[in-house]
């Protein structure tokens, strides 16, 4: 199926369809080729890392390579994106993705870490050569037969299963707040 | 590096590159594979101790937990390579490294419990530990947990 064809700016795409293209073997300054150091800079990587070779990465920076080399892409699909980055990095890429989006360009993630897809992906698609599902919401209970949901969600849903009703908080400090008001 | 028998580790990293993982030299490292290509390779795996790179990462929590009782079956212990704080609570042992210097390290539930070190440095802790630490603050839970099920069962029972 062309991801490129889904509807939505940044999109979620949970799918075992989709592979990287394999860069093995390769030095990343034949991987990133247009504006390499800027490209580079963007991901949060130095220009020293032209000159390493791609399978030397960890798999966070091979990552960061591969979008480095994508930056100019009208449709930028990522496999896998989430592997070797921090709670942290996931944070500075989605801000970065938004703002990527907001030049014109789509993102496609295609991962299994709904993380990535929370407060970020405008839809989520699950993909076998067909669409099986779309949702627009990641707290829809449907999602859950094909990814993990995050862990905020799981936990509300629990909640919702043993009878206490929580409404969809995207943010740790709004659920406690709540779970302060039901307590006290 | 050397690891105890009979003991799982996890050891977080945030740039477990070739120079990180040539610490782990001396066993078979496994990079990231399909769920049916790991369990194949566990399957037959020769030796009582695997090194994953990411390997847990692409696997869905029910995916993992199978690897697990492979790996328990056949008595064999691993050390998780991740940047994954989730993954941690999976382990016995947590070691925590800093690109290459190694920051903290101890029993799972003693290390995660380091909020402030495992936030600055990226990781964070993972929902069910952070979730449980912030609910201390606010006098409603008196410990920390590091399954969601007991937490919710701590809260709502």
């Amino acid at each position: 199926m062309e991801l490129s064809g889904l509807e939505g700016n940044i999109i979620g795409v949970i799918s075992e369809d989709y592979k990287n293209e394999d860069y093995c073997g390769k030095v990343v300054k034949d991987i990133v080729l247009k504006k390499a150091s800027d490209a580079l800079k963007m991901v949060g990587l130095g220009e020293n890392t032209l000159e390493c070779n791609f399978d030397d990465l960890s798999h966070g920076n091979q990552n960061r390579v591969i979008l480095a080399s994508k930056l100019q892409d009208k449709c930028i699909i990522l496999n896998n994106f989430s592997i070797g980055l921090t709670n942290k990095d996931i944070d500075f890429f989605k801000k970065l993705f938004k703002r990527i989006s907001g030049y014109g360009r789509k993102i496609v993630l295609v991962d299994i870490n709904s993380n990535l897809f929370f407060n970020l992906v405008d839809k989520v698609y699950v993909l076998s050569n067909e669409i099986l599902y779309e949702t627009s919401d990641m707290f829809d209970k449907s999602l859950s037969k094909y990814i993990d949901l995050p862990k905020i969600v799981e936990f509300t849903n629990k909640s919702e299963n043993k009878g206490i009703k929580i409404n969809h908080y995207k943010e740790l400090d709004e659920l406690l707040k709540a779970i302060y008001r039901i307590k006290s | 590096m050397e690891f105890s028998d009979n003991v799982n580790y996890v050891v977080l990293s945030n740039n477990a590159d070739k120079k990180f993982m040539s610490k782990f030299g001396m066993y078979q490292v496994i990079d990231v594979l399909s769920f049916e290509k790991l369990k194949n390779t566990l399957e037959m795996f020769p030796s009582k101790r695997v090194v994953f790179n990411e390997s847990l990462s692409v696997l869905s929590n029910k995916e993992k937990k199978e690897i697990l009782e492979l790996l328990n079956k056949q008595s064999i212990h691993y050390i998780n390579v991740t940047s994954n704080v989730e993954d941690a609570l999976f382990g016995d042992y947590v070691i925590v490294y800093d690109e290459d210097m190694k920051v903290l390290e101890g029993n799972r539930d003693v290390v995660l419990k380091n909020e402030k070190i495992l936030k600055k440095l990226g990781f964070g802790v993972p929902f069910v530990v952070d979730l449980s630490i912030q609910l201390m603050y606010y006098d409603i839970l008196d410990r920390v947990y590091f399954d969601v099920n007991n937490l919710l069962e701590a809260l709502w029972n």
